[in-house]
């Protein structure tokens, strides 16, 4: 029997008096759903009342019926700041950079591990792989800024042995390479951990379709391309849709560790311009405004993504 | 019963200081105001006054600290254990890291009942959550009188509400400064090799390293000398780079701006035409190559790493910055590779104003919610930590215990010490030293009771201590006996009737703090690249940068700091 | 019936195969010294005596050997309950969070559901807004969450990110095996719970890392909600203080510091406690690791 994926039409069912009978009918799903939406709703949904903050001055201790209301006012300084354009292009670039560096190849290591022969060699590379998930940034941050220095500092000395540079590049204080640096510590980092979704993944496909692939004479490049990489296929689109979704998300914490005064103007992404801006310095509204303008970004982005890849693969998350 | 005991042994401890202030000058007086000389140099107390009686029933207040205090003990400490049985108060702390978590203290409507809220006071205050405390303190805090004394008039909030609602308990009363430790330093064994030359300005600062680095461009490892590494690492590049900008051109430390002292104006630092020329130097040391080209790049464990291996000549930099590179330094035996510490100006016309006095500056301090009940034994609690008896307890312990009096003087046995250095965290969990200084206004170093002992348990004398045979005998080469007597000392100036403005709670949400934080990206890009430049550029980046700074309202922000400065010396001088 | 092709005959092109093999190991082999090395270089600061790691120059072993480090970390009393707290919340966590998020990723799995599209959409939205960090505490105050052991389950026990990833699985297993099970009489909890739960083995392990991981790491919601009730602390929050306790103030304007020294830097702490706080997850790991990284014996069950 075949496996039926997605978007074959619904088994069976005949619609009788419509909506309510369907319901009762389904029953269990909805019991089985009903109380995590309300739980969903609570912790998620009800706090997001928290966004009429955006249009206030707001001033913590006071109640809500006690702040000054402003409008648009904080999303207009938001937009005519130069500088929030300079974050965003700075955002932009290193999270595109990070997305397609961090879904090639945590894929491609995660198929080449599954084609190790020896089980012990395959364990213990997975396991040794996602080690630097758990070294904090504050430490790699170190260890790129030491390896890169000029005084002393390993890809320095190898390139100077090779003879393919006659001075030592200050790579750490070049700009250019800023975005660079950030995309490929963050594979170092994380390709492990992120590998580790796409094993699960393989793991459900089917052994006999190598065997019958096997039967064909198709080689192993073949196998991974036929068998390996459709079967994760799914989970590839729904992983890509969500992060497409969190595309101006990313944190800040790599690119400012790894920052310094020489980079600053390509190192400054939109959520620590928030931070700078925001809360710490208890401008809550106008980090709040940012925050708006994080969640419409990334809601578009979303409903986007998930069209697309809907139209193309036939794979979505809505 | 206990009560009695321990109320008895109070008064009798009261009785002993009473008897030897008697002995020294002046007459005891119940409950009056005293006055406290000003002075910015080693202080006595003339009296002590008593506490009448202190309702001491059990109570517990909720307290909300802003900075982490992680030996903290639940008042099992031996000092909090010694509190509680004299006021009958324990105190449930929360504590807060970071502003976030002291806003949301604040939004949440319900408040704890004392709040230490640092630079966010002004949330609580704004909002009416906390206690005018005027009143309570005038009956219930003579001893808070007492350690304020001139400086009633820096407790108040502002021009338009002169009430009190801060008990500051961060800046001690009088501190004086026992030592230099910033910001120019040079290696001893360069100072040596240059016969000892007088070190006035940069060029003389300049001198003695390129001289240096010329002989020696190797140390004895191998590793190539360095004439000047900076650390440009986050906050860091305002102590290393552009910090002494002001500090070498004649001004004191009053954040990123100057103050002119006649008019009050304020002016961002960096605009002023003497702190181009300090740029311009440190750009022609980075140009004939004295300066360490990783200044503006490495991290801040690069760096005290190379200082530790001795390779560094001269550190712009103060001296809690590096300090452990300088212990590991003494401990592989290398102290000639150690540093002394100078005042370096950038030519001969200004003179260096790093000890000119601010006074007792207020700042953090204690607040009290207005749902407290009985707030009027919380100030009874600050009011005994006031007192010299709990200024003793909450710097020395208890006597007998951490300290013993010989011959009338203070001292701290050797193996408390010990356990003091070595397992500080333990220490302070279970004595409770160190744990409640933020808690309790208090005197600040050099200040001594009418025992003629000092409050605190820093005292100019342990500074010798801590010399190294090297130091001191560069010091002697000097004729000084300490790095800070190559500076003039706060007697020459007066103090500065604005204190400090860096400590000028400016709101969040004011103009002036949202053109700072644009102006700040911009100064720590363009300082660096002006430094890094050709200098045949400097003047041309320089007027750019100058330009920049007015583009995005820098005269505003001027013109902003200006009021401020000018509200708080009239709020301090008390019209 | 199904053997892995590790061990099936090789037909024809084995010389490719070789040559594939042979690559695959060499580069596996650069992977793991690269991503080997921070590690090994955190474990030999942390065994690194502090005044000697500050000159700097340490790579993976220790210079001066000490376990200074480790004893000022477990000399903080903190630490026990902390420890217990931690793995509480972690057991707990991990698995209300597995059944919530499996229980969910079942039912929008089927096509047929009514509300598929709508509690999709209601969910999909929820992992991009957040209402705010003042909105969130004023809710855990009014729920009376705050200084409770539940507020480290409670709010997080939905995550949309599992709920699809647990879907994206189920999706790839054949609808045949549910419509069998409705005929035999099967409801639909039934069919979720002895059907399908038992073949997400992979992806459940994945989950439950993830889970697992986030509980185990996390310290700010003990800072924010907890911070008063020492009987609920966790162990990163402990280990944080032990950071701060060997961390000067960086605020020195206005003081002398004549006891500056510490024995122990906080650079050495750090290292230190990123091994003590890896060390139980790797410990654990190869018990999870053994459903996603197969020898291929183990697939999608055929009907």
């Amino acid at each position: 029997m075949e496996a039926i994926t997605n978007h074959t039409k619904k088994p069976g069912g005949l619609k009788r008096n419509g909506f309510w009978f369907k319901m009762l009918q389904q029953k269990y799903l909805y019991l089985m759903s009903i109380p995590f939406v309300i739980w969903v709703f609570v912790f998620s949904y009800l706090p997001i009342w928290g966004w009429t903050m955006a249009f206030q001055k707001f001033r913590p201790a006071r109640s809500f019926w006690d702040q000054d209301w402003v409008g648009f006012k904080h999303f207009v300084d938001l937009f005519s700041d130069d500088r929030f354009f300079l974050v965003m292009r700075n955002t932009l670039a290193m999270s595109f950079m990070s997305l397609v560096a961090g879904f090639t190849i945590p894929i491609l290591f995660a198929v080449l591990l599954n084609e190790l022969r020896n089980q012990m060699f395959k364990r213990f590379v997975q396991t040794v792989s996602y080690l630097p998930h758990f070294v904090s940034w504050v430490v790699v941050a170190g260890i790129v800024t030491k390896m890169l220095s000029i005084d002393g500092g390993v890809i320095n000395d190898i390139l100077l042995g090779l003879n393919l540079i006659d001075k030592p590049i200050q790579f750490m204080g070049e700009p250019h390479y800023f975005w660079s640096i950030v995309t490929a510590s963050d594979v170092w980092k994380e390709m492990g951990w992120n590998t580790i979704i796409y094993l699960a993944a393989i793991t459900g496909i089917d052994p006999e379709q190598y065997e019958a692939a096997r039967v064909d004479g198709a080689g192993r490049w073949r196998q991974i391309w036929h068998i390996t990489l459709p079967g994760v296929r799914t989970t590839i689109s729904v992983l890509l849709i969500m992060s497409i979704g969190h595309l101006i998300q990313i944190g800040f914490e790599k690119q400012f560790l790894l920052g310094n005064p020489l980079v600053i103007d390509y190192s400054e992404v939109l959520d620590l311009y928030a931070l700078n801006n925001g809360i710490t310095q208890n401008r809550y509204s106008f980090g709040t405004a940012i925050s708006i303008f994080n969640s419409v970004v990334s809601i578009i982005l979303l409903f986007v993504a998930n069209g697309i890849f809907k139209r193309v693969t036939k794979e979505s998350i809505m | 019963m206990k009560r009695k005991i321990l109320k008895g042994t109070s008064l009798l401890l009261a009785n002993v200081m009473l008897m030897s202030a008697l002995a020294a000058c002046g007459s005891s007086k119940d409950k009056e105001e005293e006055k406290q000389p000003e002075s910015t140099g080693n202080g006595t107390t003339t009296n002590e006054t008593t506490q009448t009686a202190v309702d001491t029933t059990p109570i517990t207040y909720t307290m909300l600290a802003a900075d982490p205090s992680p030996d903290w003990n639940q008042m099992q400490d031996e000092i909090g254990k010694q509190i509680t049985a004299k006021t009958g108060i324990t105190l449930k702390m929360d504590f807060a890291t970071d502003a976030n978590k002291v806003s949301l203290v604040a939004a949440s409507g319900e408040y704890p009942d004392i709040i230490s809220a640092k630079g966010s006071s002004n949330l609580f205050v704004d909002a009416g959550a906390v206690l005018e405390l005027s009143d309570l303190i005038d009956k219930y805090g003579p001893n808070l009188k007492k350690v304020y004394g001139d400086y009633w008039n820096r407790l108040k909030w502002s021009t338009d509400d002169e009430g009190i609602y801060v008990i500051p308990t961060y800046d001690g009363v009088n501190n004086t400064y026992f030592d230099a430790g910033g910001a120019f330093s040079l290696q001893h064994q360069a100072v040596e090799e240059a016969g000892y030359p007088q070190i006035k300005t940069v060029k003389d600062y300049e001198t003695i390293i390129a001289d240096y680095v010329a002989k020696h461009p190797k140390t004895a490892d191998g590793q190539k000398t360095l004439g000047l590494s900076l650390l440009a690492d986050d906050w860091r590049i305002m102590i290393s780079v552009t910090n002494p900008a002001f500090q070498a051109t004649g001004a004191s430390d009053d954040g990123e701006v100057y103050i002119d002292p006649k008019t009050y104006r304020a002016t961002f630092h960096y605009r002023r035409p003497e702190e181009k020329e300090y740029f311009r130097w440190l750009n022609h040391m980075n140009d004939i190559g004295l300066l360490d080209p990783e200044s503006f790049v490495q991290k801040e464990d690069q760096y005290r790493a190379k200082i530790a291996q001795g390779r560094v000549v001269g550190v712009i930099d103060q001296k809690w910055g590096f300090q452990s590179a300088i212990d590991t330094l003494k401990k592989d035996g290398k102290p000639g590779a150690t540093y002394g510490f100078y005042s370096v100006q950038l030519d001969d016309s200004t003179v260096d104003h790093t000890f000119e006095p601010t006074g007792f500056m207020g700042g953090y301090g204690l607040m009290i919610s207005k749902d407290a009940k009985n707030p009027e034994r919380i100030i009874q609690l600050l009011d005994y930590l006031a007192s010299d008896e709990g200024q003793v307890l909450i710097n020395w312990g208890i006597e007998g215990k951490h300290y013993s009096v010989n011959d009338g003087k203070r001292i701290i046995p050797q193996d408390i010490q010990d356990q003091k250095s070595n397992d500080a965290s333990n220490f302070r969990k279970t004595t409770g030293i160190g744990l409640w200084n933020n808690y309790a206004p208090h005197y600040g170093d050099g200040m001594q009771d009418s025992t003629g002992n000092y409050y605190t348990t820093n005292f100019p004398e342990q500074i010798q201590k801590t010399y190294t045979d090297e130091d001191k005998k560069v010091l002697a080469a000097y004729g000084k006996s300490t790095w800070k007597d190559f500076f003039p000392s706060e007697k020459d100036f007066a103090a500065k009737p604005w204190g400090a403005a860096w400590n000028l709670p400016v709101p969040s949400d004011s103009d002036a703090n949202i053109i700072y934080n644009k102006l700040t990206p911009i100064v720590r890009k363009r300082i660096p690249e002006i430094i890094l430049s050709k200098p045949s550029e400097f003047d041309a980046k320089w007027d750019a940068f100058m330009a920049e700074l007015e583009k995005n309202d820098v005269k505003k922000y001027e013109d902003e700091y200006t009021k401020y400065i000018q509200e708080r010396v009239a709020l301090w001088s008390g019209k | 019936m199904t053997r892995s092709p590790s061990k099936s005959k090789r037909f024809g092109t084995s010389m490719n195969d070789k040559l594939f093999d042979g690559t695959n190991v060499i580069v596996m082999c650069i992977v793991l010294i690269v991503t080997l090395y921070p590690f090994l270089n955190v474990l030999a600061i942390s065994l690194n005596d502090s005044n000697d790691t500050v000159r700097g120059g340490l790579t993976i072993y220790p210079r001066a050997f000490t376990l200074k480090n480790y004893e000022t970390i477990f000399a903080y009393q903190g630490l026990v309950t902390g420890f217990y707290i931690s793995v509480l919340r972690t057991a707990v966590g991990t698995l209300l969070g597995l059944l919530s998020g499996s229980m969910l990723a079942f039912v929008l799995a089927r096509t047929d559901f009514q509300a598929r599209k709508f509690v999709s959409t209601f969910l999909a939205l929820t992992m991009y807004v957040s209402g705010g960090i003042i909105p969130v505490y004023m809710l855990m105050r009014d729920l009376h969450l705050m200084n409770s052991f539940w507020v480290y389950i409670l709010p997080g026990l939905v995550s949309a990110f599992n709920v699809f990833i647990i879907r994206s699985f189920i999706d790839g297993l054949p609808y045949a095996l549910q419509e069998s099970a409705k005929i035999d009489g099967a409801n639909d909890f039934t069919i979720y719970w002895r059907v399908i739960l038992p073949l997400c083995k992979p992806v459940l392990a994945t989950i439950a890392l993830f889970l697992a991981v986030g509980q185990w790491n996390s310290w700010f919601d003990t800072y924010l909600y907890n911070g008063s009730s020492p009987s609920l602390t966790t162990l990163q929050y402990e280990l944080t203080k032990v950071l701060q306790s060997t961390t000067n103030s960086t605020d020195y304007r206005g003081k002398n510091i004549t006891d500056l020294v510490t024995s122990v830097s906080p650079e050495s702490i750090k290292m230190a406690i990123t091994i003590v706080v890896s060390l139980p997850i790797l410990v654990i790991y190869p018990f999870l690791q053994r459903y996603f990284v197969k020898g291929m014996t183990l697939g999608a069950v055929k009907s």
